[in-house]
């Protein structure tokens, strides 16, 4: 089961919590900072190529993600999109035999260089995954105060009812669930656990959000409203987010980049990245043409 | 891969096929209505406007079918530009439609047997046959998606422009006979309806520079005529 930021338990607690080796000696301890210290960083990647063993996944992406903006990765099944954006906070390394050439970088600081603890990597790059994935045996308040303690900080029991408060306001579930805080997290609809789950992301304030298709087990009105909430999150984080959903896409990223491969088989590219505006209307590439518009399936 | 969508695709070709058919009914009706100012055709310019119905129809048909493919195939890209610049299109078709109208509604004005000057007249038909040129080049430009043709209607305007304006001059020049003064100044409205006409066709040229390129400039800006359009 994977945590809030995507650090499994064993990784927390097998590794000693260290900033990654470029991050300054004075960097933010894993708890969080307080809100007004924070802002979104940019996340760049350059001649990108991800491999699981043999099979290469990924070919020559090089893309910046900007800060305060919703980029949306798009592109048919099997075009690297998700596993380019679990490259972003090193979750791809986590299945057998997978393995990165090339360079990400967080504000500049290479996520991948040597001595940088994935575990603080992924506080920092948060992930919401495509079911929404409670713990089922935690409370809705231990959901989301699951990546406080699994990222092995201490914390006084007002502090932590203030951030779990504040992450559940900010996911817009704070109304829903005030009153059954202790109850289990798996008895909420389907839309609620997922923001139940966007809240344990940003319980440890990350500076960048990745989505992986969020809405794609939800109804509309539960996709709109994570919609909405993608929009208002902005303006604190980098987000990147999955969406097989065009129309998605199209409503809730300032930014679309488009994944192809040539044919099975091949490795996935990046074959244009502009305004979303500009892809949804005036793409440069035909082959983005044709898929944003459905005429090839 | 395989084409997908494909009923989709079909329809918006035939809508494509089905607007742009508009502009041979104006074209027609056009046509009869020069004749109708020839002959001083009261029947003739009854017939056109009773056949305005088919060119409003064919506007609300194609409209509706078009607003129906927005709200269920969520068309973007070069199809969002199409669909866009045909319901302009469509617009243009039905105003050229009704300045027809405006023309023959006229006609009954003038009497059977009106004082009219016959260069006057041969001028505003040869704006009506000028702008019938200009209207088929617009479809066929829009058809081609050739936006150097469609640029080239500017230049097919003007010569309506020219002509409108050498109709004004004959109208200051008519005299001061109060029965030719009056039909001269109906004249003049006739020739203005038809010189709208042809501006309607360059718009019609500027959507199709739209739906090539995906930026929509007028190709004279009519408020600045001095600055680059």
């Amino acid at each position: 089961m994977q945590g809030a930021a995507g650090a499994t338990r064993a990784e927390a607690e097998s590794t000693e919590q260290q900033m990654p080796a470029s991050q300054p000696a004075a960097a933010p301890a894993p708890t969080s900072p307080p809100a007004d210290e924070r802002r979104a960083k940019t996340i760049e990647a350059c001649d990108l190529n991800l491999f699981y063993g043999d099979f290469q996944a990924v070919e020559g992406v090089g893309v910046t993600i900007e800060p305060n903006k919703v980029t949306a990765l798009i592109g048919s099944s099997g075009c690297g999109k998700t596993t380019f954006l679990r490259s972003l906070n090193r979750m791809h390394e986590l299945t057998p035999g997978a393995r990165v050439e090339g360079r990400i970088t967080l504000d500049g600081h290479d996520i991948y260089a040597k001595g940088v603890d994935p575990v603080q990597v992924r506080r920092l790059v948060g992930m919401v995954f495509q079911s929404p994935n409670p713990f089922p045996t935690m409370s809705v308040y231990e959901n989301v105060a699951a990546g406080l303690t699994l990222n092995g900080g201490r914390m006084k029991k007002a502090e932590k009812d203030e951030i779990v408060e504040r992450s559940l306001r900010g996911a817009h579930l704070w109304n829903e669930v005030k009153d059954r805080l202790d109850k289990p997290g798996s008895g909420l609809s389907g839309g609620q656990q997922q923001r139940l789950c966007i809240a344990r992301a940003i319980a440890v304030e990350p500076e960048v959000l990745l989505m992986d298709e969020p809405c794609s087990a939800l109804d509309p009105v539960a996709t709109l409203a994570i919609e909405d909430l993608i929009g208002e999150l902005k303006s604190r984080y980098t987000i990147a987010i999955v969406t097989h959903n065009m129309q998605q896409a199209a409503r809730a990223s300032d930014v679309t980049a488009f994944f192809n491969l040539e044919e099975t088989g091949k490795p996935g590219r990046l074959v244009e990245i502009g305004p979303t505006e500009t892809i949804f209307t005036s793409p440069k590439e035909q082959a983005t043409e044709d898929y944003v518009s459905g005429r090839f399936g | 891969m395989a084409e997908a969508r494909v009923e989709y695709q079909e329809e918006l070709e035939r809508l494509e096929a089905s607007g742009l058919g508009g502009l041979e009914l104006v074209t027609a009706a056009l046509g009869r209505t020069l004749e109708a100012v020839e002959q001083q055709d009261v029947e003739l310019a009854q017939i056109v406007i009773a056949d305005d119905d088919r060119i409003d129809g064919r506007y609300l048909e194609v409209h509706q079918a078009l607003i129906t493919l927005l709200a269920t195939q969520s068309p973007v890209a070069t199809d969002l530009r199409l669909i866009s610049a045909l319901l302009h299109v469509l617009k243009n078709v039905e105003r050229m439609g009704d300045q027809c109208v405006n023309i023959c509604k006229m006609i009954p004005l003038t009497g059977n047997d009106p004082p009219a000057d016959e260069e006057m007249v041969q001028l505003i038909l040869a704006m009506g046959r000028q702008t019938r040129t200009l209207i088929s080049q617009s479809k066929r430009a829009f058809e081609e998606r050739n936006v150097d043709m469609a640029r080239d209607l500017v230049r097919q305007d003007d010569v309506v422009d020219n002509l409108n304006r050498e109709c004004f001059g004959l109208a200051l020049a008519i005299g001061d006979d109060p029965d030719r003064r009056e039909w001269a100044m109906t004249m003049l409205l006739a020739a203005r309806a038809i010189e709208r006409i042809g501006d309607n066709a360059v718009d019609i040229g500027e959507q199709v520079a739209f739906v090539v390129t995906g930026l929509f400039r007028e190709f004279e800006d009519a408020s600045h005529p001095n600055e680059d359009g």
